[in-house]
């Protein structure tokens, strides 16, 4: 069991989002049919904002590691660095895709290039991209690690933007809905319970994934050592 | 008592993960020349760049004229004076000529020279006027160790040269010039660290290393260089040679231009732009070229890649040549074209912001693009995945312009 925790914590993960999905769709009350142009999209949200909220959590691995191998070379640090970067992408490509369908129902359009918040978002899921196919494309190396964690480090500047963007320039995306201070946002107590249930699974979910990644990783580490130890190398 | 000009003490050099170099040390004082020999894979082309500043240190420090100038931790200055450079690739652009290149180099000394005479003795001098990319191998071989040794040709101070495998591909003739003119520099005081297999470049060693130990060499009684060099002062040699760069391969025409008209095309191909609605459509109609022109990037990074040329001018002066203003250019001028199209007008405002844009953007892919060239392949990495991050910025300059 103790071996298998990653695949445990990914299944229970996987199980909970699909039950947020099922959840959002049939269970949670419908919302003001005057607050929304399209009342029925709004239960994507059930999804777009978990998603997002463990996109975070994943760049925030990613910045974690960056820093651990730029400052001391931790090959830990370099396994939460793929580890984050790829976690990010997964849930990244999920808060963004779910965001144009609702976009598109919502506002007539999937994207807005002048929104602050969507577009920073978008950066950071290309930059967690780049990391992905640009680690792929590059023999592993001291350079290499050095290169893309220096990304990682200068991508999570933008994370402090995406958060605070609503706050300052509230264009396309409201403003906070959940703890937005004293009068505890705009969510209903059955819609707070589903959008629990999303975050939850979602986190567990993208601690699974970072830990069978992170695993990944150092299986192909242990790889190449003993790839290079059979030709020769010091 | 002989000045140090090059010293690396205690280093560690991986290349990908393997340890090539370890608690690796050596000095090169003025008059040496060190010759280091090995088998192939032993690591002499590490040593050279890791003296040219070119490879990240894992441990210890390098120090030109004892003054340091890589560290382990980080830290990279400028050598205090310059140095010559040959790398095993040439580290010159294809669409430069023998002449233009030489005075680059000459000019980074803050120095001109004849180089007539210089050319005559590699037997390339009728060829002075000639692009290098139509040179054989052999001559453009000869123009790279010509520049690596000009350094110390036109200085009187003590110059530190690095040379690898200089003689490769050179003929007879030319190996023998270069060792006459390597043991005539070490007499006038110029210190050499120099790789190869070749004997006669062992011959005349003052020190041979083999990456594990040091012995004496022989010792040089050659005549003393007479220093040719007459001082000149160069000012934005960086600019200058971007731009000469750029304008003797016609890329900021061929990529940024035909970037901008592409754009400017494919709008015009979608309908008559003179049924567009004044404001934010109109606005960013015309700004669009511009932008496009700036995503296409700095001109001379593509050149740079070739044959090294980047990392010879990173060794040299920490930085590559870049084509700095010719975005405003391109973008006044496409902005232009496009107001004109557009409105059958020449806003200048207008053209001045897409002067800027195009600029300013042009900078940012220069920036992305240059953060990449450490990397073992840094054309199959997707830099250009990261374009988007300049739409926004875009996009609030059109809102901004488009309400003023």
């Amino acid at each position: 069991m103790a071996g298998r925790s990653a695949e445990v914590l990914l299944g229970l993960g996987f199980a909970g989002i699909m039950t947020t999905l099922f959840l959002g769709f049939q269970w949670a009350p419908s919302v003001a049919i005057d607050a929304f142009e399209s009342p029925a999209a709004q239960r994507i949200f059930y999804w777009h904002v978990p998603a997002a909220w463990a996109a975070f959590i994943a760049f925030a691995v990613l910045f974690t590691g960056s820093t651990m191998w730029f400052f001391n070379r931790s090959p830990l640090g370099w396994r939460l660095h793929v580890a984050g970067a790829e976690a990010g992408l997964a849930c990244g490509l999920i808060a963004v895709w779910s965001g144009c369908v609702w976009g598109a129902a919502e506002w007539g359009t999937p994207w807005d290039w002048t929104d602050v918040r969507l577009n920073t978002f978008g950066l950071l899921t290309l930059l967690a991209l780049f990391l992905v196919l640009g680690r792929q494309s590059q023999p592993d190396g001291v350079e290499t690690r050095d290169t893309f964690s220096t990304f990682g480090l200068f991508g999570f500047v933008l994370v402090p933007f995406t958060y605070i963007a609503t706050r300052i320039w509230e264009i396309r995306h409201p403003g906070p809905v959940v703890g937005a201070g004293d009068d505890g946002g705009s969510l209903s107590g059955d819609m707070a319970i589903v959008l629990f249930i999303g975050a939850l699974s979602f986190t567990i979910f993208i601690i699974g994934h970072i830990l069978i990644s992170m695993r990944i990783t150092s299986l192909e580490q242990r790889l190449e050592q003993a790839q290079h130890h059979i030709d020769g190398g010091k | 008592m002989a000045e140090v000009l090059l010293s690396i003490k205690g280093v560690e050099v991986r290349r990908g993960m393997s340890v090539v170099l370890s608690s690796f040390g050596l000095e090169v004082n003025s008059g040496d020349i060190t010759v280091i020999h090995g088998a192939n894979g032993s690591g002499k082309s590490t040593v050279i760049e890791t003296a040219a500043r070119l490879l990240p240190l894992e441990k210890g420090q390098v120090s030109h004229h004892q003054q340091m100038t890589m560290h382990s931790d980080g830290r990279r200055k400028k050598p205090v004076k310059p140095f010559g450079l040959t790398l095993q690739s040439n580290g010159v652009i294809g669409s430069e000529t023998i002449e233009n290149h030489l005075r680059t180099v000459a000019a980074l000394s803050e120095k001109e020279v004849d180089l007539a005479p210089l050319l005559q003795s590699y037997d390339i001098k009728h060829r002075t006027q000639d692009i290098i990319a139509h040179l054989s191998g052999g001559q453009q071989r000869k123009v790279a160790v010509l520049a690596g040794l000009l350094p110390a040709m036109i200085s009187r101070e003590p110059t530190l040269v690095l040379l690898d495998e200089p003689d490769a591909g050179l003929d007879d003739a030319a190996i023998t010039t270069l060792t006459q003119h390597i043991v005539s520099l070490a007499s006038a005081g110029h210190g050499f660290l120099i790789a190869s297999h070749n004997p006669s470049l062992r011959k005349i060693g003052t020190r041979l290393h083999n990456l594990t130990g040091e012995e004496p060499g022989v010792e040089n009684k050659a005549k003393p260089w007479e220093t040719k060099g007459q001082p000149k002062q160069a000012r934005n040699v960086l600019v200058r040679t971007g731009h000469r760069y750029a304008s003797s391969t016609h890329a900021g025409l061929a990529r940024n231009g035909l970037a901008a008209m592409m754009i400017l095309g494919c709008m015009l191909a979608l309908g008559d732009p003179s049924i567009l609605p004044s404001g934010l459509w109109l606005t960013g109609g015309i700004l669009a070229p511009a932008f496009a022109s700036g995503l296409a990037g700095d001109p001379t990074s593509h050149l740079m890649q070739e044959a090294r040329a980047n990392d010879w001018w990173r060794s040299q002066v920490q930085r590559t040549p870049s084509a700095l203003g010719l975005g405003v250019l391109i973008g006044g001028i496409v902005t232009a074209g496009a107001c004109y199209v557009y409105i059958s007008e020449i806003d200048i405002m207008l053209v001045l912001i897409g002067a800027m844009i195009c600029e300013a953007t042009m900078s940012g892919v220069r920036f992305l693009h240059a953060s990449t060239q450490r990397l073992a392949r840094p054309n199959a990495v997707f830099i250009r995945l990261l374009l988007p991050a300049f739409i926004l910025p875009w996009a609030l300059i059109v809102s901004w312009a488009a309400g003023r």
